[in-house]
């Protein structure tokens, strides 16, 4: 090492002028080069595209001025933070020495390389860690403006517009946050280290995937100011063809992230199959890992469907096509059909991840091996399989098809299988173990009760005759705030406080995660617990005012959804405390098995300096018999 | 322990208030937050008995230059819009007679029934002064239509249709001088948060032009409030 | 040592937290069945046709059904939680096993979650069977629904040209809904009936009910529409069928 670094050293400006630009590329020439693509493209657009007037199919170019800016942002916001360059050099034959490539690692480099095109898994991980807390507040932050609109029945607070453009912004900014808050932070910074790795297969498209999402994030944002998206999360056509520029704002992100979640599919699934330490078999590779994989390899079918539909809904909006609009020959069940096709396995793409990081979690807190490793395995297989098949489950009252009805009520019910065996995994292994009560153990408690809750009113939901009575309504919102928050996230914070000793050097503090645990857990199962009681009686999802009969329900909602909130900013205080002066961890503070733990904090730039070699799977827990 | 504790209150605190600010600014964000009260006008005959009497007044025009987005039409000059407000607040258990100034022309309206007139007392409305249950359908500018939830509460739905102003005598500039006058009269329940908007088509989008000011309140559609005198 | 214990295990039914686990296996059970299928069923509300009360009597026996497995894991878990628990920053003693496996348990689960879901998926077809079968009965009368941007109409098509905005139903006589929509999507949705559909533009959606008590109800739109989607809610008014003759002839339809 020392070596490598005089030889650079005494190299100085060998590539002197590519270096420094390099070096000059950050967070913030991204963003100001962004800005300025999208002023430019701007422009272009005005100057180059023919001039809709009032008596057009298309009544002005407003759509096209907005997508085109919004994509010179994006092409300026790759060139200004550096994404090219690898490209660009390749292309010409110069590719990156390996100085350079030391650079993008961001070695010796301290906080700068968090704001850079860094490569470095840890430094990617940490990123992700970042954002995914930012999408939180900001949609924690909307989730509360919905409710305290809710609080009274007569709604009017908001102006109805704002309240939809809130909840439509709520939905996709939570729906990407979570999608990320596993496999981002964790996927990251823990999955190459976990499995014996130096780095991630594609480092650089590591980086790439990252700082796509970031220039997703403005494009959302801004749709506040061009009129917000007034068509709720999934954006279904026609109703997102009259919808202000807002929705344009709404087309770019998905198309900016799906683009982001194909290139770390790909990269992450290569990571894992090619790259695991000798020894490590498929059995010998930690139940998270499967989790990790199920879920960038579920998105890798699904989000490029997604992507196909927002294209297509952009241009029914910009250029008047009619792929969704019934009287030039196209169908809003087109659009029902691609969005569900992402839009199902896409919960388990947030979801698996979530549980496999708590069942590798299980046998560290139990003290015993992990309870029927093969089933959990085929838990998580037989999910995502089955999960590609059963979207029109969310499409039985769209009246597109009521033959199939009956064959995607199988699927769907099919699917509880599989889950069962992951309720079997968690439950067996705590089962005659060790219980140590922190709080990552405690969560697996909360995943039980949430996920057991979430997954019985999805079986009501999957019957068709009784989808009738209850489809649209509360009882619907609160069931997937039951899979995506109860489970997901409770894993998510779960494995942020298990595995933050890691990823920061120092402890997350004790007594704050208790006491953010409890309120989350008080408050979610409050707020959601009562809000399928409102649906089952009637009340609508999406709705700004309701009858005054569902007062008192939603009251209560908005208390819980308040506690949720303390307990959020009481783990966010945790994350932002602990990490300026938590107690510094030691390398291995839960006497965890897996791999990462082997690494010294802070953990290398290349994690390991003799590659492991592993000969047995991370769950020996438990006294052997002799 | 306390100052972890006493930490983590400050952040609870900060974030709340933050989220508030953001809440608030939100809130009173709105594009037409006025609220225009029903005049007082003594007292009026009625099926239901002799009940109170107000009025209100509105007129419909085909841009925003007018009335309630100033004088420079707002973020949007060339949306149609109500005006002077759009957001009315009237007594329970009154007659309410309305008065609206028709500025715009029209087309066909796509829906026969918001070219007839519903929930007004005899089903009646007067139109550039003479009393009509319909009007042409080919003919009309837009729609004032009033609903509510479906609650335990007293059940409002009115909808009288504004006749187009015909093409020829809508001015290049300025508005016609000869809006069409429709005035009705509807009979209120007990108090309860209402809204109304225009049924006529009149907005962006490609399917159905009900984007832009038609689903943007403060524009074409507005709340209307009923309290208890 | 360890090893001489689990050889002497005489029966599996006499450890103490086997015995814990059935007792709270069986309160578990009842609450949860108990709770789950009064509570929800009670928040339903009336029922005003024969689809909801079958909806609501699905949804209490699917929660009887489901109430052994929650209870099973309520039970494990709460048997584990009032065991030993070790707080502290060090891990406690290893657990004294390294079971890793149990093929008769794991054969079990899967076995008895498959008939499960067997019987869920067998018993809603043969309701959605009947339901889609309603949609054809030669004697409903039939009623077309059309949505727009924040209001129902509704045309009564046996009865001549009679349009409304709200709807009015006779007692006891089948109905067809032929749903469409003037603009974007809606979801016809009447309550206290359990029957909804969408209303797409260019396509016509059918569904049907029964209704079977004269009442007031609700009909709410169940898919975002735009800026008045919370509003676009209308009564049900189920009537005699002679207080139905008389407003359809008040309102210029003949019989």
């Amino acid at each position: 090492m020392t070596t490598m670094m005089e030889h650079s050293a005494s190299a100085p400006g060998h590539s002197a002028p590519k270096r420094a630009l390099i070096e000059r590329l950050n967070i913030f020439t991204a963003f100001g080069l962004g800005i300025i693509g999208a002023i430019v493209f701007w422009y272009l657009a005005k100057a180059i595209l023919p001039a809709n007037t009032d008596g057009s199919y298309i009544k002005s170019n407003r759509d096209q001025y907005v997508l085109f800016s919004m994509i010179g942002w994006l092409i300026g916001f790759m060139t200004g933070i550096g994404a090219l360059i690898g490209p660009f050099r390749w292309l010409l034959g110069k590719d990156l020495n390996h100085d350079e490539n030391m650079f993008y690692a961001g070695k010796d480099q301290g906080v700068k390389r968090y704001l850079r095109y860094t490569t470095d898994h840890k430094v990617v991980g940490i990123q992700y860690l970042v954002l995914t807390m930012i999408i939180f507040f900001v949609g924690g932050t909307l989730a509360m403006l919905i409710r305290t609109n809710l609080a009274h029945p007569g709604g009017g607070w908001l102006q109805p517009q704002t309240y939809n453009a809130i909840v439509g912004t709520h939905g996709i900014i939570m729906i990407v946050g979570t999608i990320i808050m596993v496999t981002g932070p964790f996927g990251n910074f823990i999955m190459p280290i976990m499995i014996g790795a130096r780095d991630m297969a594609f480092p650089r498209l590591n980086a790439l995937s990252f700082w796509l999402i970031v220039a997703a994030v403005p494009p959302i944002l801004s749709s506040f100011f061009l009129g917000g998206i007034s068509t709720g999360w999934v954006a279904y056509n026609p109703l997102a063809s009259q919808a202000p520029p807002g929705m344009d704002g709404y087309i770019m992100f998905i198309c900016i992230f799906a683009l982001s979640t194909m290139v770390a599919g790909a990269n992450i699934t290569t990571t894992v199959i090619k790259m695991r330490a000798k020894g490590m078999t498929w059995n010998r590779t930690p139940i998270f890992i499967y989790g990790v994989v199920a879920s960038v390899a579920l998105a890798l079918p699904a989000f490029p469907v997604f992507f196909l539909s927002q294209v297509m809904s952009g241009m029914d909006r910009a250029t008047g096509s009619t792929f969704y609009n019934t009287t030039g020959g196209g169908s809003g069940w087109l659009y029902e059909n691609l969005f569900w096709i992402m839009g199902h396995p896409e919960v388990y793409v947030i979801l698996i991840p979530a549980v496999g990081a708590l069942m590798e979690m299980a046998p560290v807190f139990t003290r015993r091996p992990l309870f029927s490793f093969n089933m959990a395995v085929m838990g998580i297989a037989g999910i995502s399989g089955l999960s590609v098949l059963v979207w029109a489950h969310h499409m039985y009252t769209t009246g597109w098809a009521p033959l199939l009805s009956a064959p995607f009520m199988l699927t769907t019910e099919l699917i509880s299988i599989p889950t069962g065996l992951l309720f079997l995994v968690l439950i067996g292994t705590l089962w005659r173990g060790r219980l140590w009560m922190t709080m990552p153990a405690a969560s697996i408690y909360a995943l039980l009760w949430n996920f057991m809750i979430g997954g019985i009113t999805g079986i009501y939901l999957s019957d068709v005759p009784v989808d009738g009575a209850l489809h649209g309504s509360m009882y619907v919102t609160a069931h997937f705030h039951y899979t995506l928050m109860g489970t997901g996230l409770t894993g998510a914070l779960a494995a942020l406080v298990f595995w933050f000793p890691k990823m920061t050097g120092r402890m997350f503090d004790k007594t704050l995660s208790w006491v953010g645990f409890w309120f989350v857990q008080i408050g979610f199962n409050i707020a959601f617990g009562v809000m399928f009681f409102v649906g089952l009686a009637g009340q609508p999802r999406r709705v700004d005012a309701y009858a005054a009969l569902f007062s008192r329900g939603n009251m209560i909602t908005t208390g819980g959804a308040y506690l949720i909130m303390t307990g959020m900013l009481v783990m966010l205080y945790g994350v932002i405390s602990s990490w300026r002066h938590g107690a510094l961890a030691p390398m291995n503070p839960w006497f965890s098995k897996t791999l990462e733990w082997t690494v010294p904090n802070p953990v290398p730039l290349e994690n390991f300096d003799v590659l492991p070699v592993v000969t047995s799977d991370a769950y020996g827990y438990g006294k052997a018999k002799s | 322990m306390n100052k972890r504790l006493l930490g983590a209150l400050g952040t609870v605190i900060v974030g709340a208030s933050v989220i508030a600010g953001i809440g608030t600014y939100v809130a009173s964000a709105k594009n037409d937050s006025r609220v225009l009260v029903a005049t007082a006008a003594g007292t009026m005959n009625t099926p239901q008995g002799n009940l109170p009497h107000y009025t209100l007044d509105m007129s419909a025009y085909p841009d925003s230059m007018a009335g309630t987005h100033g004088a420079s039409g707002g973020p949007h000059p060339d949306w149609v819009t109500y005006g002077p407000v759009t957001n009315f607040q009237v007594p329970a258990h009154s007659v309410i007679t309305v008065t609206i100034k028709q500025y715009d022309s029209g087309a066909r309206i796509t829906n026969d029934f918001f070219a007839t007139i519903h929930g007004t007392i005899d089903g009646t409305a007067l139109i550039n002064g003479k009393s009509v249950t319909s009007v042409d359908p080919e003919a009309v500018g837009h729609t004032f239509t009033l609903r509510g939830l479906s609650d335990a509460k007293t059940q409002l739905f009115v909808s009288v249709p504004l006749p187009s102003v015909p093409d020829a005598l809508v001015p290049d500039s300025g508005y016609t001088k000869t809006p069409n006058v429709v005035t009705f009269s509807f009979i209120t329940g007990g108090a309860g948060d209402y809204v109304w908007n225009c049924e006529y088509p009149c907005g962006d989008g490609t399917i159905a032009r009900f984007g832009g000011p038609m689903s943007t309140q403060g524009y074409m559609s507005g709340n209307f409030t009923v309290v208890n005198a | 040592m360890s090893d001489l214990d689990t050889q002497k295990r005489p029966s599996i039914f006499e450890r103490k937290d086997v015995k814990q686990t059935v007792f709270f296996w069986v309160i578990f059970t009842a609450i949860i069945g108990y709770v789950g299928a009064t509570a929800q069923a009670r928040s339903m509300g009336a029922s005003a046709s024969e689809t909801m009360s079958t909806t609501i009597h699905m949804i209490k026996v699917f929660t009887w059904v489901a109430a052994p497995i929650a209870g099973l894991v309520a039970a494990m878990a709460m048997t584990t939680l009032i065991g030993k628990i070790h707080f502290g920053d060090a891990p406690p003693e290893e657990a004294d096993h390294q079971i890793r496996n149990s093929p008769r348990l794991t054969a079990t689960w899967l076995v008895v979650s498959s008939v499960l879901c067997l019987f869920a998926v067998v018993w809603g077809t043969i309701v959605l069977q009947n339901d889609n079968a309603a949609l054809l009965n030669p004697k409903a009368m039939n009623v077309n629904v059309t949505g727009q941007q924040w209001v129902w109409n509704f045309d009564y098509v046996d009865n001549g040209t009679v349009r409304s905005e709200d709807l009015y139903l006779p007692v006891n006589k089948p109905v067809v809904f032929h749903v469409t929509s003037r603009d974007v999507i809606h979801g016809f949705w009447i309550v206290q009936m359990g029957i909804k559909v969408d209303a797409n533009p260019g396509y016509i959606t059918t569904t049907s009910a029964t209704p079977n008590k004269i009442g007031i109800y609700d009909l709410r739109c169940a898919e975002l529409c735009g800026l008045y989607h919370a509003y676009m809610q209308k009564k049900v008014h189920v009537v005699s069928q002679s207080d139905y003759d008389a407003w359809i002839k008040s309102h210029g339809g003949q019989i």
